[in-house]
């Protein structure tokens, strides 16, 4: 398998300010790379380094093995970028931003494949392409940029917080699109602080902190550093008593919860059988846990100011 | 109150630095004209001629004032009352529109209207603003006149008349805010209303009624349609007469009034004249990165071409009428040749008007250019530089945009002058002339062209203010400096003043080669550093 996108030791410094201070993200033909961080982690700055609308301070960066800010133009007419913040112009209808934008990155026309890939996605996203630009509410602008990615296709597509402004039933639609461009084989880099649809979709996960990647690999492979949540009803914590790996014991709401390293909770079965466990509920740590591990010295220290 | 106050003091706060530009602006172009006037019309008698031929010659009443006698605080209103007023009226439209349709069109004006202060304490703040705005303008306008030693009451009212005119069209563009969808729409509308008036209240000036001495002019009833008519019509240190400012206000404050009551009469967002429907596909011709620049210009590049066509059917009509007034004036016609510079009175009439017609060719590519920053600025470059379009290439479009731009204005310009012949049964030999100078305007605009692109690259921020900067430099010098008998080398720092001319049959290049220069040396310049140059978004 071959390597999209491959940064070592990116930086990129705006005046004082060290938006990417050392970043090394690695993304492989074929993936759907979650890019997670919250806001001013750097992710947009990655992104418009990796489409040469940045330069690089130093350090770096390739996509498809090319330079993307010296063959910018050549390596645009291979990816479809959504930003995140999407800018329509405001007196051309959102129809015409699409066909324009398409027809930059190589679609014909008249090309029939364009024109019903386009009818299909503007019916999909229930969209309204005859209004003016200026007309469009943030998710609509965020159609006019998801509809003219998806219509033509790219071997990467680079999506920076491509659902902020989607209602959940066009969340659905955006996630069958990625599945479609995944099946035919591309790569996508998915930019996001929506912790559960990176979740959902993504085979591998690099989270940026401070300019910096603080951890990367397969959510498997992520939640092997954390704990798996198990919890049964009663109210007597001392049912826990004699559980192999059992921490963090807590009683509420008429349940009793606590945690196990993942890779042990096959042990702490036959104890909860023993016990005869009822309404019992394992859950695997969630991304927001992971995501927090990293952050959360930071809510910590946030929370100390607030007070 | 409270309220009322933080909506003006936000509004203060956003506009101080603007306002005081325009109105220090203002103050400084009337400071330097009496200046002007004084060092080269010095004496009663210099006056006297000028005024004669002014009367004379209706092109030069088109954009001056009402002569009113020859005493110099009068003469000096005459010259430069209708462009003072400009300034006030281009200042209070643009003031209206900024802080009604403006911050309603990208939703602002919602936040606001959700509170107390609901829709129309806004309102009431702006219209407080653009007055207070105004009152300083008069004020510095009537303290320049003080400064210089006019007379009171003639000072007090030239400042008056100038900050009247500026609340009527205050009004303008708070009618024109309500009327239409979008803050450019709405200033369109009101700089049109502006432009028309403008010309309206010269054109009434020319075909008014001298009086036998030649000194005075009785205003049409075309004047009396156009508020800067009015304003001119107070006479300031002639007659002296406050009501035609009073009525200024009285329309500016009807037109608020008006206005007013079609903010209660709407939806916040609506508008009174609706905007069409959006085509679904995109034309053939918005296939490229060109195609998308002319759609997002063309419509400010056909409305500079339409004043280019303008120009240059007034350029060659007027010029056969001036031709028969000399004819009939020896000395008049001694007084034409000495304004247009020993050529002939035809030839320095379309002179004169094509240097105008280098303002707006100036005009029509500097914007094209700016264009450019707002897409950068709004976000709208970056989905064009993300697909296969390089930067190189996305600039030159604006470039080579601006450069049709500047051929279209004075391509019309050429026809329109051809026109003004054919309809006067003229001498189609001053063909010649309007094509040499055409052609040196393009050379002229173009340079403009080219230093606002390096700008850009540059300074990108700066782009807009800078810009514009340098067209209104280039006009003062170009046009005004041998009015006010500036040094020739500063009059020369003008593109539009060193452009070739008709010497006898031959042609004098003056300037042409620098002008090329700078605009070759302007435009490979901007191209190569942009090869190196990042976006640069917001501000």
């Amino acid at each position: 398998m071959s390597t999209v996108i491959r940064t070592s030791g990116l930086t990129k410094h705006y005046g004082r300010v060290h938006a990417l201070d050392g970043l090394d993200l690695t993304v492989d033909e074929g993936q759907i790379h979650g890019f997670l961080g919250p806001n001013g982690a750097g992710k947009s700055t990655t992104i418009r380094v990796l489409l040469g609308l940045a330069r690089k301070t130093g350090g770096e960066a390739s996509v498809f093995g090319q330079d993307p800010w010296r063959d910018a133009v050549t390596l645009h007419r291979r990816i479809a970028y959504v930003p995140g913040d999407v800018s329509v112009w405001p007196n051309l209808s959102g129809g015409e931003a699409i066909d324009l934008m398409a027809r930059l990155r190589g679609a014909a026309r008249h090309d029939p494949a364009y024109v019903a890939q386009k009818q299909r996605l503007i019916e999909a996203f229930q969209f309204d392409p005859r209004k003016k630009g200026r007309a469009y509410s943030k998710g609509n602008r965020q159609k006019v940029a998801l509809i003219a990615a998806f219509a033509v296709p790219a071997d990467l597509y680079i999506l920076d917080e491509p659902t902020s402004g989607l209602d959940p039933l066009m969340e659905v639609m955006f996630r069958h699109e990625i599945a479609r461009v995944r099946a035919a084989g591309a790569t996508v880099l998915l930019s996001s602080h929506i912790l559960s649809e990176v979740e959902q979709l993504c085979d591998r996960v690099s989270i940026i902190r401070s300019g910096r990647i603080a951890e990367a690999g397969t959510l498997t492979e992520l939640r092997h550093l954390t704990r798996t949540e198990v919890s049964f009803q009663g109210t007597d914590a001392a049912a826990i008593a004699g559980i192999p790996g059992a921490h963090d014991v807590v009683v509420e709401e008429g349940r009793i919860k606590f945690t196990v390293d993942s890779d042990a909770v096959t042990s702490t079965l036959p104890a909860l059988a023993a016990r005869d466990a009822a309404g019992l509920r394992i859950a695997p740590a969630s991304l927001e846990e992971l995501f927090l591990r990293h952050y959360g010295d930071e809510l910590a220290e946030m929370d100390g100011n607030g007070r | 109150m409270t309220r009322f106050f933080a909506l003006l003091g936000q509004r203060i706060r956003r506009d101080w630095v603007q306002v005081l530009l325009w109105a220090g602006g203002t103050g400084l172009l009337a400071y330097a004209s009496y200046v002007g006037v004084a060092d080269a019309y010095g004496t009663e008698q210099d006056r006297t001629s000028l005024l004669a031929a002014a009367l004379a010659n209706p092109v030069i009443l088109l954009f001056r004032g009402l002569p009113s006698g020859t005493g110099q605080g009068a003469f000096m209103v005459f010259l430069i009352f209708p462009w003072l007023a400009m300034l006030a009226a281009f200042m209070s439209t643009f003031l209206a529109v900024r802080h009604t349709r403006g911050d309603e069109e990208p939703g602002r004006a919602e936040l606001i209207s959700a509170t107390p202060a609901s829709r129309t304490l806004p309102f009431i703040a702006t219209a407080t603003h653009g007055l207070l705005a105004n009152l300083l303008l008069g004020a510095l306008t009537a303290g320049a006149f003080l400064a210089v030693g006019l007379d009171v009451e003639g000072s007090l009212l030239a400042g008056a008349a100038v900050g009247a005119v500026g609340v009527t069209f205050l009004g303008v563009g708070l009618v024109a805010a309500q009327l239409m969808r979008t803050s450019r729409g709405a200033n369109s509308l009101a700089v049109w209303t502006l432009l028309i008036t403008f010309l309206l209240s010269g054109m009434g000036n020319a075909i008014g009624t001298p009086s036998d001495d030649l000194t005075r002019m009785e205003s049409s009833w075309l004047t009396w349609l156009s508020p800067f008519g009015w304003g001119e019509n107070t006479r300031a240190f002639d007659e002296n007469l406050w009501w035609p400012a009073v009525l200024c206000l009285a329309v500016g404050i009807l037109l608020t009034v008006i206005s007013a009551v079609l903010v209660s009469a709407r939806d916040l967002g609506g508008s009174f004249i609706a905007e069409r429907a959006a085509r679904a596909d995109a034309s053939a011709a918005l296939s490229t990165p060109t195609g998308l620049v002319w759609r997002l210009t063309r419509g400010a590049v056909i409305g500079w071409t339409v004043g280019g066509l303008l120009v240059g059917i007034l350029s060659t009509s007027l010029a056969s009428i001036v031709q028969e007034i000399g004819a009939a004036n020896p000395s008049v016609e001694q007084i034409l040749r000495q304004i247009s510079g020993e050529g002939s009175v035809e030839q320095g009439t379309v002179t004169t008007f094509f240097t105008m017609l280098g303002v707006l060719a100036a005009c029509a590519a500097v914007q094209v250019v700016c264009r450019a920053r707002q897409e950068e600025a709004h976000g709208t470059a970056e989905p064009l530089l993300a697909a296969p379009v390089g930067r190189v290439r996305w600039l030159a479009d604006y470039l080579v945009v601006a450069l049709l731009a500047i051929v279209l204005v004075v391509a019309a310009a050429v026809g329109g002058a051809a026109i003004g012949i054919a309809s006067q049964d003229g001498d189609m030999d001053l063909m010649r002339t309007v094509l040499v100078t055409g052609a040196g305007q393009v050379a002229a605009a173009s340079v403009f062209l080219a230093l606002t692109a390096l700008v850009f690259v540059l300074f990108p921020r700066l782009t807009i203010p800078v810009g514009w900067t340098l067209v209104v430099l280039g006009m003062m010098l170009g046009l005004f400096g041998p009015l006010f008998q500036f040094p020739d080398w500063l009059v020369h720092l003008s593109p539009i003043a060193v452009t070739p001319l008709l010497d006898g049959d031959d042609i004098d290049v003056r300037g042409l080669w620098w002008l090329l220069l700078a605009t070759g040396a302007g435009a490979v310049a901007s191209l190569g550093l942009m090869r190196r140059r990042e976006l640069e978004a917001g501000g």
